[in-house]
């Protein structure tokens, strides 16, 4: 088995690395797939909280590094699905516990037996990115329709386009408010795609669905109701190679506004 | 023969606590026969004849003498080759009486100690001799094998006898009834042979001594292995006392203030925190953590495997405990990443009980 190793970039802080990771990552392993996802970031690791694993990690990927335990100690079963695996970062330790080569090994021993590696990377251009996109042949680059984002984006997908074992890279634009796009005051997903001339893969919308999962350590793809989760859902059967169309941000939200609204004039009416 | 009665005492008689009321049986079935030898009724033996030192005796005596079995006990002392003054003998007699016991009469190979026994009116008594054919339960684990072992050796021996019976017989060329003792019959036989016979009764015993060297060295051994089993046993809980005693002679850091992610703190003592220990720190001591606080981090108490350490807390709230090599973890759930702050505090102790971790409230106590 020759797993493909899928590192998650932004360049920006805040835009959701680690959510899309953590939700990408248990989507693929609901469809059946074989999954590990390694948590780049040391020193302020936060992957696994948004799994709820935090309580069972023992072993961290500095330990594995630096031999105290075996790469297989160190994956974090899921709690629901037993494709799903974590490698977490040491909290206690910064970027320069890791080289390059560590990653790369890692991934390569990884990629035996898993069909996935999801990367999660650090914020910044520095040694925790370069570590992060060491071992990984393919990208996804995560971005808002923030001027800020894109233009780290577009940093990052020159470094990227600079990396001869980066084959291809896609992009994911997070948290679109159709309603804001609308009214011209948000960047449309047109318009950042123009910008940085990059291949789309998803396109997730603002979810308040997101904080409460994230507090609860419970990825927001498991809930089929939410328009995030379904967005992310359909972000990793596109990495599966299947065609699904995306969803109709605008279509959806205004049907949920208009439902809102309705009630709200009705209670609105008893109040009078 | 004192060889072999050794190798049987050895077995029995040094495995103190098992074989006292066999040996006492023993006694009871063979004193009816010569008065030289003494028997002891309501008693038992103990074998100290491998001591070479008075601590030695002294030592596996009150090992003995300890057993609930063994109060208010006729006791018969095995010596073996040690030399022992009067003084050095009747410590050992104050020793058996303030164990509620009497000495009946104690055995020795040395003169030194046989005199001065005498000196101090301790009967001395030859108890080789007396054992004669030890019976067995077969029923007991292990008797079996060396009953086989016995077999050997006293079957043996009694085929050498009727060898050697057969050879005399021939030399004196004389009707002699085949179960008279040797005794009498080298008083029937001619003194021209003499000479013959005794080097080969000599040549027979010879042999014996070495079978039963070799059975002695067996029990040596296995003796030797049951004492350093025991050794090991007390060693281990020595050194558990030892750790709980040298947790409070560590040496205690003293931290004042919070403790926050990503931190580490490892010490080589006790550990005090007076602060909070928020989620993403760790803590390492070799001897027990105590925070003055709301413990929500991984705390780690005993690391080089004391397992009495403890982790001490106003609030337990932590995503991993451990101590030495047990472990525990927040149930899942509750998985909150944020303190969850209360108005009252309930102190909390976290030990090891078996292989878990458990955590106690300290209310009421």
């Amino acid at each position: 088995m020759t797993g493909r190793v899928i590192v998650i970039t932004s360049g920006k802080g805040g835009v959701g690395k680690t959510t899309t990771n953590a939700n990408i990552g248990t989507a693929l392993a609901r469809a059946g797939k074989k999954v590990v996802m390694i948590d780049t970031d040391l020193g302020l690791r936060n992957l696994d909280l948004l799994l709820g694993l935090e309580n069972r990690i023992v072993y961290t990927i500095v330990d594995v590094v630096e031999e105290r335990c075996k790469l297989k100690q160190a994956l974090v079963k899921d709690k629901k699905n037993p494709n799903l695996c974590l490698l977490a970062a040491a909290q206690t330790r910064d970027k320069s516990a890791v080289t390059q080569e560590q990653l790369k090994d890692i991934c390569e021993q990884l990629k035996e037996d898993y069909d996935f590696i999801l990367v999660d990377c650090p914020a910044g251009i520095e040694q925790g990115f370069q570590n992060a996109v060491a071992g990984a042949s393919e990208a996804i680059v995560v971005t808002t329709p923030e001027m800020s984002a894109v233009r780290d984006a577009d940093r990052i997908i020159g470094l990227l386009e600079a990396k001869e074992e980066i084959k291809s890279y896609r992009l994911l634009i997070n948290r679109v408010r159709p309603n804001l796009v609308k009214t011209n005051d948000m960047m449309s997903v047109d318009d950042v795609v123009e910008i940085l001339s990059a291949k789309l893969i998803g396109i997730i919308p603002e979810d308040t669905g997101i904080i409460t999962s994230t507090n609860k350590g419970e990825p927001i793809v498991n809930d089929e109701k939410s328009l995030a989760g379904r967005a992310y859902k359909n972000v990793a059967q596109r990495i599966l190679g299947e065609e699904v169309p995306y969803l109709d941000l605008e279509a959806e939200t205004s049907m949920v506004t208009k439902v809102k609204k309705f009630f709200a004039g009705l209670i609105g009416k008893e109040k009078q | 023969m004192e060889n072999g009665v050794s190798l049987f005492d050895n077995d029995t008689l040094n495995n103190e606590v098992s074989t006292i009321s066999e040996s006492s049986l023993q006694n009871e079935e063979s004193h009816s026969s010569e008065d030289d030898f003494a028997y002891i009724e309501n008693g038992f033996i103990v074998d100290v004849s491998d001591s070479r030192k008075i601590s030695d005796v002294i030592y596996q005596l009150s090992s003995v003498l300890d057993l609930p079995e063994a109060q208010e006990k006729q006791v018969c002392i095995k010596l073996g080759s040690i030399d022992l003054n009067s003084a050095q003998v009747s410590s050992i007699k104050a020793l058996v009486e303030t164990m509620n016991s009497e000495i009946a009469f104690i055995s020795t190979t040395s003169d030194i100690t046989e005199a001065s026994a005498k000196e101090i009116n301790v009967k001395v008594s030859k108890i080789e001799n007396k054992i004669v054919t030890p019976s067995f339960d077969n029923s007991k684990e292990g008797s079996a094998e060396l009953e086989k072992a016995l077999d050997k050796i006293f079957g043996g021996v009694s085929s050498e006898a009727q060898k050697l019976k057969n050879k005399i017989s021939q030399f004196a060329k004389s009707s002699i009834s085949k179960t008279s003792e040797n005794n009498t019959e080298s008083d029937i036989i001619s003194s021209s042979h003499l000479s013959d016979i005794s080097s080969s009764i000599n040549d027979g015993i010879g042999t014996e001594v070495d079978d039963f060297k070799q059975y002695d060295d067996l029990n040596k051994e296995l003796a030797e292995a049951n004492r350093v089993a025991d050794l090991e046993e007390e060693k281990l809980l020595e050194e558990l006392k030892e750790k709980m005693i040298l947790t409070e002679k560590l040496p205690t850091l003293y931290i004042q203030r919070t403790l926050r992610s990503g931190q580490s703190i490892t010490a080589d003592g006790n550990i005090v925190i007076v602060g909070d220990v928020n989620p993403g720190s760790e803590i390492k001591a070799v001897g027990d953590i105590t925070v003055w606080g709301i413990l929500g981090g991984i705390a780690h108490a005993g690391i080089e495997g004391n397992r009495f350490a403890k982790i001490r807390a106003l609030s337990m709230n932590a995503i991993q405990l451990r101590i030495a090599d047990v472990f525990a973890r927040r149930p899942d759930g509750d998985n909150i990443p944020y303190i969850q702050k209360s108005d009252t505090y309930v102190p909390e102790v976290a030990s090891v009980d078996g292989n878990n971790i458990i955590i106690h409230k300290m209310i009421n106590k």
